[in-house]
């Protein structure tokens, strides 16, 4: 009988360049193996041992906001404790740059706006100058997002190997943006998408890594009910009746309409409250607009609360989801909704529209209720406030399948696998 | 050539196998063509992609058509086919194969809702050596619980069903005098249980099927010997209540 290394984990913290956050004392590591168990643990650190030896660096455009930077200040700092070194640059522009990025991220989402000459040579310049700047000195470069993906023109060194990694939504892409992008991500080795309907045609590997949640996050935390009952008193919440909850931003595509009108079946029935929260208007003459059609379509219905949240309400979502009976997605579309992730590590009841990452969080009945118009999100409302079995089942499977599949640990596990992968390949020649 | 048995964690990664499905005839030509590794994870991997489910889901396809095309009915025996343990991915083809062959020309034409499609995943597995290895049969039982649930899928029915022998646990432990050890591993699997719980119940049949053995060994055992482990099973004891070690999740 032989064991290997198990638990021998690498001293917490290493270097993890620009911006990771420190980690708790003993480790991230180890407040992880609380929730997913020491043999989850142990498959990572065999995994990683794979690449020890290897020097990962990764790279976006910012420290601090937006999902992306989230993942990597866990990501990064768990990476060096499995004993891999693991730094994190941060591309920097100029409000030219980022007004270039800010177009090309809408248009590869599909809001299209003309793509100039002088846009393109915004972009190389500061791409040019940016290569020459950052330390890309590890053999694995992780490139996250369209905004950096051109410093592989000028940064690839021999023995090195890059991916992509894509989060964005690409399936209503303009071509004129993806076309211009393309020849530098054809350059990679390989490249990382969310899911399967965001994959373009595209000449190197693709492959699927959803994306996840850091339970220990501000939003995703455990509360206790005095807190939860705090901040819901100071955002003017009463619990007189249960809580129908959408938290997105004020988007169309997000069906705040079609969440009202539902609504308004269900409290034809059922005593019950509806709360769309969300943020987005104040920055967003569409937002704005949104939110101005949501408040005339509410407007003489009772218990309806709109609530537009600032910037950094991760608390105050937290403490809404956690005291509402039932979390709604009501999309038109999505792309993977990481809030109905968000509901369900909560143990909440999710009634959510069949769209985009969806189904992959909500298994119809086991761990959510799927619908696909406002008489089913209505019929589901009903349902759910009059069982809580149903309710507490639903709940739990949730958990258990948002720790199975959708926390930090599982990306790091698909992370530490494609570049294995990678490396794989490029022995075989 | 060593004789003992290594033990590797397997991750799994999905890329798209480039087919997609609006229809039961597109999904009657992708299962018919895909690569045996995209069925395998359509399949039978439910086991381990819902490892703590408290009733298994029904395999993708049987989903996809209950939910998407909402024909439940061929949804019922596709999960049916799926369930069966049928060895190796082409005989799960052909099983699957014959469902949607019997289904009548109304409903072939059946189309999904837009973004609504079904897409084909291929998988390759990149496997990492996880540590442990045992010498011995007996070996394997002290060590199970240290096993990853996707180790021990990889081993007692991945490795298997792909023919590579040097790799499936049940065969190893046959060829190294641990027969009763196979046969009920084998027993277990082929239940088609949550993996979670298919697992732990495979570790308490090894370990109940050792308690003979034990107590001729412990007999023989000096008195200080004994109180030794006796200590040693009490901290043993207080480390799992404490959640720590011999997890089960």
């Amino acid at each position: 009988m032989k064991w290997t290394e198990i638990g021998a984990r690498a001293a917490a913290g290493a270097d993890a360049g620009a911006g990771a956050e420190s980690p708790p004392q003993g480790g991230w590591l180890e407040r992880y193996e609380h929730l997913v168990g020491s043999r989850t643990l142990h498959a990572l650190e065999a995994l990683a041992r794979k690449l020890r030896g290897h020097r990962i660096v990764m790279v976006n455009t910012t420290k601090t906001g937006g999902g992306v930077a989230e993942i990597l200040h866990r990501v990064v700092v768990i990476l060096n404790e499995l004993g891999i070194e693991t730094s994190w640059e941060v591309m920097e522009g100029d409000d030219r740059f980022f007004g270039v990025t800010k177009k090309m991220h809408n248009a590869l989402h599909g809001q299209g706006q003309p793509l100039t000459d002088e846009d393109r040579d915004i972009y190389r310049e500061r791409t040019r100058r940016e290569a020459e700047r950052l330390a890309l000195d590890g053999d694995l470069i992780l490139i996250h997002d369209p905004q950096p993906a051109g410093l592989i023109e000028h940064r690839r060194r021999p023995g090195q190997r890059w991916v992509w990694r894509c989060h964005i939504d690409l399936s209503r892409r303009d071509e004129t943006y993806w076309e211009f992008l393309r020849p530098w991500v054809d350059r990679y080795d390989a490249s990382i998408f969310s899911h399967i309907e965001f994959v373009p045609s595209i000449s190197i590997p693709a492959i699927l890594v959803p994306p996840s949640i850091d339970p220990f996050a501000e939003k995703n935390r455990g509360m206790e009910e005095d807190e939860i009952a705090s901040i819901n008193e100071r955002l003017g919440l009463e619990a007189t009746s249960p809580w129908i909850t959408q938290v997105s931003r004020f988007d169309r595509i997000k069906d705040p309409v079609g969440v009202i009108e539902a609504f308004r079946l269900v409290r034809a029935r059922r005593p019950s409250h509806l709360i769309l929260a969300g943020g987005g208007a104040s920055d967003d003459p569409e937002g704005a607009e949104v939110l101005a059609e949501v408040r005339e379509k509410a407007k003489g219905l009772r218990d309806v609360t709109i609530l537009e949240l600032p910037p950094q309400s991760d608390k105050e979502i937290n403490a809404i989801q956690r005291a509402s009976t039932v979390v709604l997605q009501k999309s038109l579309r999505e792309g993977f909704a990481l809030t109905v992730s968000e509901a369900l590590w909560k143990r909440r009841a999710v009634v959510a529209s069949a769209v985009g990452g969806i189904p992959l969080q909500v298994l119809d009945g086991r761990t959510g209720l799927l619908v696909r118009s406002i008489e089913g999100t209505a019929f589901q409302c009903v349902r759910l406030l009059d069982n809580p079995t149903l309710r507490r089942e639903l709940g739990h499977e949730g958990h258990v399948h948002v720790r199975d599949n959708f926390l930090h640990t599982r990306e790091v596990r698909d992370y530490l696998a494609v570049f294995a992968g990678v490396l794989e390949d490029a022995a075989r020649g | 050539m060593s004789d003992s048995f290594v033990f590797l964690t397997p991750a799994p990664l999905e890329l798209p196998a480039g087919r997609v499905a609006a229809d039961l005839e597109a999904l009657r030509s992708g299962i018919a063509l895909v690569q045996p590794e995209a069925l395998f994870h359509h399949v039978t991997r439910i086991p381990v992609r819902f490892p703590h489910a408290r009733d298994l889901p029904e395999n993708d396809f049987a989903r996809w058509v209950g939910d998407a095309l909402q024909l439940p009915e061929i949804s019922e025996r596709l999960a049916f086919a799926g369930s069966v343990p049928s060895g190796s991915p082409e005989d799960l083809r052909a099983t699957l194969l014959s469902v949607l062959d019997r289904v009548s020309l109304r409903d072939r034409k059946r189309e999904a809702a837009e973004g609504a499609s079904f897409h084909f995943v291929a998988v390759r597995t990149v496997l990492a050596p996880l540590g442990i290895e045992a010498n011995e049969p007996a070996d394997v039982i002290e060590l199970w619980p240290w096993i990853d649930l996707g180790s021990a899928f990889y081993h007692l029915v991945e490795a298997p069903a792909f023919g590579i022998q040097e790799q499936a646990l049940i065969p190893w432990l046959r060829d190294h005098g641990g027969k009763g050890l196979a046969d009920s591993a084998e027993q277990v699997v082929g239940t088609g249980r949550p993996l979670a719980p298919l697992l732990r119940e495979i570790g308490a049949r090894w370990r109940r099927s050792q308690i003979g053995r034990r107590l001729i060994e412990r007999s023989e055992t000096p008195e200080a010997e004994r109180r030794r482990e006796s200590r040693a099973a009490m901290a043993r004891l207080v480390g799992r209540l404490r959640g720590q070690g011999n997890d089960t999740r």
